[in-house]
């Protein structure tokens, strides 16, 4: 599995709000079947559970847009990646299925058919007195089966992801075989249509519209797609830079990775990359800190997570003093020899892509004054972000003590008992972050003599496997980070 | 082989969709002349709980002593909730605070219904389906009451009620 699909996966399953899978699939089958109340008509019914999950995935994604945005925007690397959608849509894994490309003349896509053998939705249905929608009484062998609901939610989520793409092209996905209906798989076809014949589509399919403003008395019409406007730099930036492209920039060792930043800037900023960055010259060590800043900011970017996490005020009080712990014990944790690696990695990116007087006057910089300007310039963005760093004490025990005598935890015992149980998970989260800062140490040095023969993909592997490699084991822990947040979720 | 029922009472997933597909649904009741939905949407829930009933179920035997702990089971694992619970024995009252409810989390104005009245039917049947099997002398019947307050509503928090009594009052 790819570093996008993982993260993109783990990232969507922590965030969500999990149930149990049998209530989600009994509670899926109790709407169908009081639309079915409603419409009196089999056929009818899952036309408007198919609307309902288009509505409900929509309404979602524009509630989360900007995770969105990082997403890639072209039809067929979506159905690549069909396992995020589904972990989207249904939060859990996508067990056992087959893809199969169909070829299409005379169009720039291909069709596609997903079988997938184990489907949630109808799993032992009909074995309970309350499975009450009668599959039989279907007229019409087209009709789609119990995941229709779930179909148009993928659907909803596949062209929202191309709508803020601004990609003209659309997913149609459809159900066609239902293990209900005595289809030995669940199984959807993905056709991918460019916007004037997928507009035609939905406006010659004149029973479903009908149908669907019957009920709903309205029908939905997909914007239009908009002419590309002015965009910030981060807009422009997440063009360029989507988290798809991870494994790519991955592959590319520190050379290519500077003709890709001079490419943006030449393209993006319309501007040579040594004007760019002739605009710091003299005021590098501000450029430093904005490195900093930025460098947070961008991380928040994955859906705002980070900004989400701070509006705690407990929580943003613990990553306060972990950011200040950090920052106090860098300097006395790492090497000094570690510290210059870094710089030297730092004047390695600039040399040929920046002035040279800029580089020089970087080279002037220490390890340490690098270190202390970035430092400085996260802390702006986290003060941002939310964590008022005036307000935190010498150390999190003169916090801890304070609370005590002011008496502000809670003599409640069950919020006692909670707080409790999840200390050794905070404990562990902590734990992994700090390993995964260790493991990061030891990088640039690897970068730095690899860089020329293999990338920092070799780097990051070191010299063992890819699982026991850096990028293994930051995987590991990141994967025990996001067990941990699951569990106090929970 | 597929899913079985059992299966899936050993995993977890994502409401975030079906959640708003509740709220469309009662919207779709709503333009269509259903003017029960609240009855509707807690039969739901009572149909959830005949079924589920059939997979899992927190205990054998309810109890007044041992309803509070019930309770907490059946949000836990069935909604991954963690709720607090007041009883009132004059009233025979029993609210339920859930700050995450698994079928509210948006105020909508143009929906005058908690999703949480399906977890009224849902949990009120599953208690009372239990009592009804279990050999206790006296079986404790639980029935919906009121959604007092809900994250729907736009309040900070969910508030379901029941009322209890036990079957030898009937």
């Amino acid at each position: 599995m790819g570093a996008f699909q993982w993260l993109m996966k783990k990232i969507t399953k922590v965030f969500g709000r999990s149930t149990n899978a049998l209530f989600y699939t009994l509670l899926y089958r109790e709407i169908l079947k009081e639309v079915n109340e409603i419409t009196n008509n089999e056929e009818e019914s899952l036309i408007i559970l198919r609307e309902i999950g288009k509505r409900a995935a929509f309404e979602s994604c524009e509630r989360h847009s900007s995770i969105f945005k990082f997403m890639p925007g072209n039809p067929k690397k979506i159905l690549d990646y069909f396992e995020i959608l589904w972990v989207v849509v249904f939060g859990t894994e996508l067990d056992e299925y087959t893809y199969e490309e169909i070829p299409k003349e005379g169009s720039k896509y291909n069709d596609y058919v997903l079988k997938i053998s184990k489907c949630p939705i109808c799993a032992d249905y009909g074995q309970d007195l309350e499975d009450t929608f009668k599959f039989d009484r279907l007229k019409n062998k087209e009709t789609e089966g119990l995941a229709c609901g779930l179909c148009g939610m993928l659907e909803s989520v596949a062209n929202y992801i191309l709508k803020i793409k601004r990609n003209e092209y659309r997913i149609q996905i459809i159900e066609q075989a239902c293990i209900t209906k005595g289809g030995d798989c669940l199984q959807f076809t993905c056709k991918i249509h460019d916007y004037k014949e997928w507009k035609e589509l939905l406006d010659s399919n004149l029973q479903q519209k009908n149908i669907i403003s019957t009920y709903f008395k309205e029908t939905v019409e997909e914007e239009e797609i908009l002419p590309e406007t002015k965009l910030d730099i981060i807009d422009k930036l997440q063009e360029v830079i989507s988290i798809d492209k991870l494994e790519e920039y991955l592959d590319e060792p520190l050379e290519s990775l500077k003709d890709r930043v001079s490419d943006i800037i030449k393209d993006k900023l319309n501007m040579e990359p040594e004007h760019f960055f002739d605009y710091f010259r003299n005021y590098e060590d501000d450029m430093i800190r904005i490195i900093g800043y930025l460098g947070t900011h961008l991380l928040n970017e994955y859906g705002g997570l980070l900004e989400k996490f701070l509006k705690n005020e407990w929580l943003a009080k613990i990553f306060g003093y972990i950011f200040k712990q950090l920052k106090e014990m860098t300097l006395l944790f790492i090497p000094l020899d570690v510290i210059r690696d870094y710089n030297e990695l730092l004047v390695s990116f600039l040399d040929g892509i920046a002035p040279i007087e800029m580089v020089d006057n970087v080279k002037q910089f220490t390890g340490k004054d690098t270190i202390t300007y970035i430092f400085e310039g996260a802390q702006m963005a986290l003060e941002n972000l939310g964590i008022d760093f005036s307000e935190l004490r010498e150390n999190v025990w003169e916090e801890l003590k304070a609370e005590r005598e002011n008496g502000l935890i809670s003599s409640e015992t069950s919020t006692i008992d909670r707080t409790r149980e999840k200390v050794p998970q905070i404990i562990n989260i902590i734990q992994q972050f700090l390993m995964i800062f260790n493991d990061i140490l030891t990088l640039p040095i690897r970068v730095l003599i690899s860089e020329s023969h293999y990338g920092l993909k070799t780097a990051i592997n070191s010299v063992i496997s890819e699982e026991e490699g850096l990028y293994g084991s930051i995987r590991e822990r990141f994967d025990n980070i996001f067990d941990q947040i699951q569990e106090i979720r929970k | 082989m597929n899913f079985s029922r059992k299966e899936l009472v050993q995993t977890e997933a994502t409401m975030n969709q079906v959640r708003n597909a509740v709220f469309h649904l009662a919207r779709l009741m709503e333009k269509n002349g259903i003017e029960n939905s609240k009855e509707r949407l807690r039969k739901m829930g009572q149909n959830i709980a005949k079924t589920y009933i059939n997979y899992w179920k927190p205990t054998d035997v309810i109890t007044l002593a041992n309803l509070k702990d019930v309770i907490t089971t059946i949000y836990q694992k069935v909604l991954h909730s963690a709720v607090s619970i007041e009883i009132n024995e004059i009233e025979k009252v029993i609210k339920v605070r859930d700050y995450s409810c698994a079928l509210c989390k948006y105020h909508y104005e143009d929906v005058e219904i908690a999703g949480c009245e399906i977890l009224l039917g849902l949990v009120s049947e599953l208690i009372t389906l239990i009592s009804k099997e279990s050999q206790g002398s006296t079986p404790l019947l639980l029935n919906p009451y009121e959604v007092i307050e809900s994250r729907a509503y736009g309040n900070k928090s969910c508030v379901q009620a029941f009322k209890y009594k036990m079957k030898k009052e009937e």
